[in-house]
């Protein structure tokens, strides 16, 4: 008798679990289906002809893809160009950050120097700086210099904005590795640079990595510094694609939805490919930060 | 020997980051009008920024607006969800993870001009959607309408941010000794004690970095605002930093709105402050 009462109470809260997990199971996709619906219906809409747009549904079943939407964001829109202009940007500045970062945060720990800890702070001041702010002046001090409309427009700005994360989470790291074995480098005659290519750097892999995806995701997707910067269309990046093509194509609107497809595609792509190392660099550098 | 090593991102970060604002400082102190001559006039702008302009205030109070939002609607979402995720386990969960984040890497120009679309009064996805539900009175001009433009931008800010929040509270919450939940199990606690005794203070440092990144972050937005409504309509959606690019590049009052962009950096680091003084966990 004991046991069928314990067998059915064990069944009651088997079912409560199951109940309650296909209840967190419904709760996520709503949530899921929330977040990526407008995605969802803008790629549905990109796939027919602009005037299907006005119709009552809110999706339609594209019966023959409207390819020619794609046609005209390859061609008018310049995605491609835009599309190598960003990867050219993109690969510079993110050397370059991990780069500068990594020497900087030796510098500032490994060396012992006197205004090394006031220096890492000023630099890590940066962290609350609007890069809002310097847009003006520094439009005016490219203009004078004559290096605006360029690739060095817009990677010194990505690269000094980038610099007080990637400082902070290189140094942060620095901090929890021990120093011994540079040490014995040191003792071995092996210069500074030598020591910082071949030893400190493979070491420190976990930190450049959330580094470069962090910096690479901002740059990538930079915006506002590439408008004020860049006024010719030679060096703009992937994001003005959209931009200029919603000033070309004003009312096909089916066309534009192509376009924004286009240009979020790459990242969409390195997401699906990277997904794992992405979340997981986001949340350490987030979590530093 | 010091000296190669921290130079050059010193200098790229002095040239870029700091020497700036020093100069909007000088041109802050001008009546420039971006092109030809100017004067010297003092303070004169600055005191203007401070004391007279109401738009200004509108742009703060409506930075305020938003993290308001952000800290109760968005992380509240944000941490429950992250919760019900780590229960999930397996394929599932990874699949929720994933697709969670998918927004935050789409660059901020698309999404924008994906939601003008999607708020759009006659073909937008939104009012659509409200007609096939029977809710057709609900409609509206979503980025027109000056009663709810700024809820309408303030939802689209927090749509973007939200993987980002997610995401901190996910892996805050993996990093949560099991023994811990087990423990409490044992002991017969249910999922809300398990939430009040383990959960919330396990996670709270993690809370109060997510909310102060909130909070910051609430001031500086532009870019959406500059792509969805342009601060309008009037001045009903308008943010610092649309606001001094507006002013310089459209209204040319370039001395005036260097006056704003020190100004702005001034309370960007006043406001660091506060929340870093008011939120860094006691023990970090």
């Amino acid at each position: 008798m004991a046991a069928t009462v314990y067998d059915k109470q064990n069944l009651k809260g088997k079912i409560k679990k199951k109940t309650f997990r296909y209840i967190q199971i419904i709760l996520c996709s709503i949530l899921t289906v929330g977040c990526i619906f407008p995605l969802i219906w803008l790629i549905d809409f990109s796939l027919v002809k602009a005037n299907e747009l006005f119709g009552p549904k809110v999706l339609v079943w594209p019966k023959q893809p409207h390819w020619e939407n794609y046609r005209l964001a390859l061609t008018d829109g310049k995605v491609p160009q835009y599309l190598l202009n960003s990867v050219i940007v993109s690969v510079i500045s993110v050397g370059l950050i991990v780069i500068l970062s990594v020497m900087m945060s030796y510098g500032f720990k490994r060396m012992r120097w006197r205004l090394s800890n006031v220096f890492l702070n000023l630099v890590l001041i940066g962290f609350m700086i609007p890069i809002h702010a310097t847009l003006l002046s520094n439009f005016i001090t490219f203009t004078e210099l004559k290096i605006q409309d360029s690739y060095i427009a817009l990677i010194i700005p990505y690269v000094a904005f980038n610099l007080p994360q990637a400082t902070f989470i290189m140094s942060g790291f620095m901090d929890s590795i021990p120093d011994a074995i540079e040490e014995s480098a040191l003792m071995d005659g092996c210069s500074i640079f030598r020591l910082l290519f071949t030893i400190v750097l493979p070491i420190m892999k976990p930190a450049i990595m959330t580094v470069m995806i962090t910096a690479f995701l901002n740059v990538w997707n930079e915006f506002i510094m590439a408008a004020t910067y860049l006024t010719s269309y030679r060096f703009r990046t992937l994001p003005f694609s959209v931009y200029n093509f919603s000033g070309m194509y004003s009312s096909n609107y089916s066309a534009q939805f192509a376009v924004m497809a286009l240009s979020a595609f790459p990242s969409l792509i390195a997401y699906v490919i990277l997904n794992k190392h992405i979340t997981k660099g986001i949340a350490a550098g987030a979590v530093k930060g | 020997m010091i000296f190669a090593l921290v130079f050059p991102g010193l200098l790229v970060y002095t040239f870029a980051v700091l020497y700036p604002i020093f100069k909007s400082f000088y041109y802050g102190m001008t009546d420039w009008k971006a092109i030809g001559e100017y004067n010297i006039i003092g303070f004169e702008n600055y005191r203007k920024v401070v004391f007279e302009d109401k738009v200004f205030v509108t742009s703060l109070l409506n930075a305020a607006v938003l993290a308001v939002c952000t800290v109760l609607i968005q992380h509240p979402v944000a941490m429950f969800f992250a919760i019900i995720v780590d229960k999930l386990g397996g394929k599932l969960e990874s699949f929720f993870r994933a697709v969670l984040f998918i927004p935050c890497v789409i660059s901020i120009v698309v999404t924008s001009k994906m939601w003008v679309n999607v708020f759009n009064s006659s073909y937008g996805l939104v009012n659509k959607f409200l007609d096939a539900i029977h809710l057709g009175f609900l409609k509206h001009d979503w980025l027109g309408d000056p009663k709810v433009a700024l809820y309408s931008v303030v939802f689209v800010i927090m749509w973007q941010g939200f993987g980002y929040a997610f995401l901190i509270y996910y892996s805050g919450i993996k990093g949560i000794p099991e023994v811990l939940f087990e423990a409490g199990k044992i002991d017969g606690a249910n999922s809300w004690q398990q939430f009040i005794k383990i959960t919330y203070p396990m996670l709270k440092p993690v809370i109060l970095v997510n909310v102060s990144i909130a909070i910051t972050s609430s001031l500086k937005q532009m870019e959406p605002i500059y792509l969805m409504t342009n601060g309008g309509p009037g001045t009903k959606t308008q943010f610092i930093a649309n606001y001094l690019y507006s002013q310089a590049f459209s209204a040319q009052k370039y001395g005036y709105a260097n006056a704003i962009a020190v100004v702005f950096v001034v309370i960007c680091l006043i406001t660091n402050i506060i929340v870093q003084k008011i939120f860094t966990p006691k023990d970090m």
